[in-house]
């Protein structure tokens, strides 16, 4: 089954052109979603940079007020999932959902991505750090709110100076829209990939058979009619896409014709005929390449 | 006359021996697609290495030199398969690219991305590996073939003795 001409041409083609375009397609996926990805964190970093420069100032005013609503108001934006400004123990002080720092409440972080970040000893406590396809669904940034002179030696309160970090600003914004952008970006590409096989498989299924498969079927059908008996008048009209194949066989089919007429008019077998000149004529008038040995002679094989 | 038994039972052996290594791509694949399934689980069946041996590693490469250097791969292994398909030349290099093919597995296992760059590395592999496959499969059975014809003619030279 796949061991045929047509096999043989088409089976490599269509391998290596599915491969190479999922491959590509793939791979083309992952460079984009890891681009959106990017550009998302970006975004969400900027956004809490932002939050982080207003509450800064609030927090040394100590006007507790001020950053309730600042956290309050970004925490109403569409976009953001969650914010919230935990103390060094990992406690709750701040939250875009008022039920979170409403009296009675929990208060703790039930993150698990936050309570390790938020352990004394974890190594990147002092940096930023994110969190990508959580089982929350959000994009999330964690800004730890380090210690400064001026804050361990404001009024308000007092900060040991010896502690780096006071607390942290996490802002996470729903992964929703980037998951359906990328869905989006999945089927496109999946339709877009059935395109390019369908088309260049095709196309070149359909150049084959029209330029290579159908001469040589015919020619494969002329032979089979010359074995049969039929004269070279008799075969289907050469199409000429074969060239000097389709006309060496007419040749030979008109070679044998010829022979077999001149065996009826003489009543002697063409084999028979001296020196082979029934062949020989035939050969000798259109090129001298195509002379058997031993009809050529042995002077011209010297 | 010489004894023609023996040449007979050499083309039989030979036969069989093509007919053996005509399916070795299909070995290949299946052992790429295990593997394949292997890193789908984050080849969490083998030991993780120590701290020690991790540190004696090193760093590994950026994902993104990762990527390009599959581009590079698959690209370059393809071409040299139909190469050899179309010069008709004996196939060469399957477990070479299975081993390749692994390697990359391991850098993107090491670089942490290897979920997000999984379909990528099992559809070049399965490319290369089914493109050589039906190379190996082609060659192995014209050669079959050939030696199908050689024992037809000592058959029938030993009928008519």
């Amino acid at each position: 089954m796949f061991n045929n001409l047509i096999a043989r041409a088409i089976v490599p083609i269509t391998i290596a052109v599915t491969g190479f375009v999922v491959f590509g397609c793939l791979l083309l996926y992952t460079f984009i979603k890891s681009d959106m990805t990017d550009e998302a964190i970006l975004h969400v970093d900027n956004l809490a940079e932002t939050v982080s420069k207003s509450a800064r100032y609030a927090m040394m005013q100590d006007d507790r007020e001020s950053l309730r609503n600042i956290v309050g108001n970004v925490g109403t934006l569409a976009q953001v999932g969650q914010i919230r400004i935990y103390d060094q123990e990992g406690g709750i002080r701040f939250s875009g959902d008022p039920q979170e720092t409403a009296p009675g409440a929990g208060q703790q972080a039930d993150d698990p991505w936050a309570s390790k970040m938020m352990q004394p000893d974890y190594p990147e406590r002092t940096k930023t750090n994110h969190n990508i396809g959580g089982d929350s669904g959000l994009i999330s940034v964690s800004i730890p709110i380090l210690n400064e002179s001026k804050c361990s030696t404001a009024d308000c309160h007092f900060h040991s100076a010896n502690e780096p970090v006071l607390g942290f600003l996490t802002l996470g914004i729903s992964s929703e829209p980037l998951e359906k952008t990328l869905d989006l970006l999945r089927s496109r590409m999946i339709v877009f990939c059935l395109m390019v096989l369908f088309l260049s498989i095709g196309g070149v299924a359909a150049l084959l058979r029209m330029n290579l498969f159908l001469p040589i079927f015919r020619l494969t059908y002329c032979a089979k009619q010359a074995v049969a008996g039929a004269t070279v008048k008799e075969l289907p009209k050469a199409d000429n896409k074969l060239g000097r194949l389709e006309k060496d066989f007419r040749q030979l089919v008109q070679q044998r014709d010829d022979a077999l007429q001149g065996w009826q008019t003489t009543g002697s077998s063409p084999f028979d005929t001296e020196n082979g000149t029934a062949f020989d004529s035939r050969i000798g008038t259109d090129d001298a390449g195509h002379r058997t040995a031993a009809a050529a002679g042995p002077s011209q094989n010297s | 006359m010489p004894d023609i038994e023996p040449l007979r039972l050499q083309v039989q052996a030979k036969i069989r021996k093509f007919e053996l290594l005509s399916s070795s791509g299909l070995w290949i694949l299946a052992l790429f697609t295990a593997m394949s399934i292997g890193a789908s689980r984050d080849f969490d069946f083998l030991p993780s290495l120590s701290p020690e041996i991790h540190e004696m590693l090193g760093s590994a490469p950026p994902t993104n030199f990762i990527n390009w250097a599959l581009v590079l791969y698959g690209f370059s292994a393809i071409i040299m398969v139909l190469t050899q398909m179309t010069g008709g030349k004996k196939p060469r290099g399957a477990i070479s690219h299975f081993f390749y093919l692994s390697a990359f597995y391991t850098f993107y296992h090491f670089s942490g991305d290897l979920h997000e760059n999984l379909w990528a590395i099992f559809t070049v592999g399965m490319t290369i590996l089914s493109l050589q496959g039906y190379h190996v499969w082609n060659y192995y059975k014209d050669k079959v073939r050939e030696e199908q014809e050689i024992l037809a003619e000592l058959n029938k030279l030993i009928e008519e003795k």
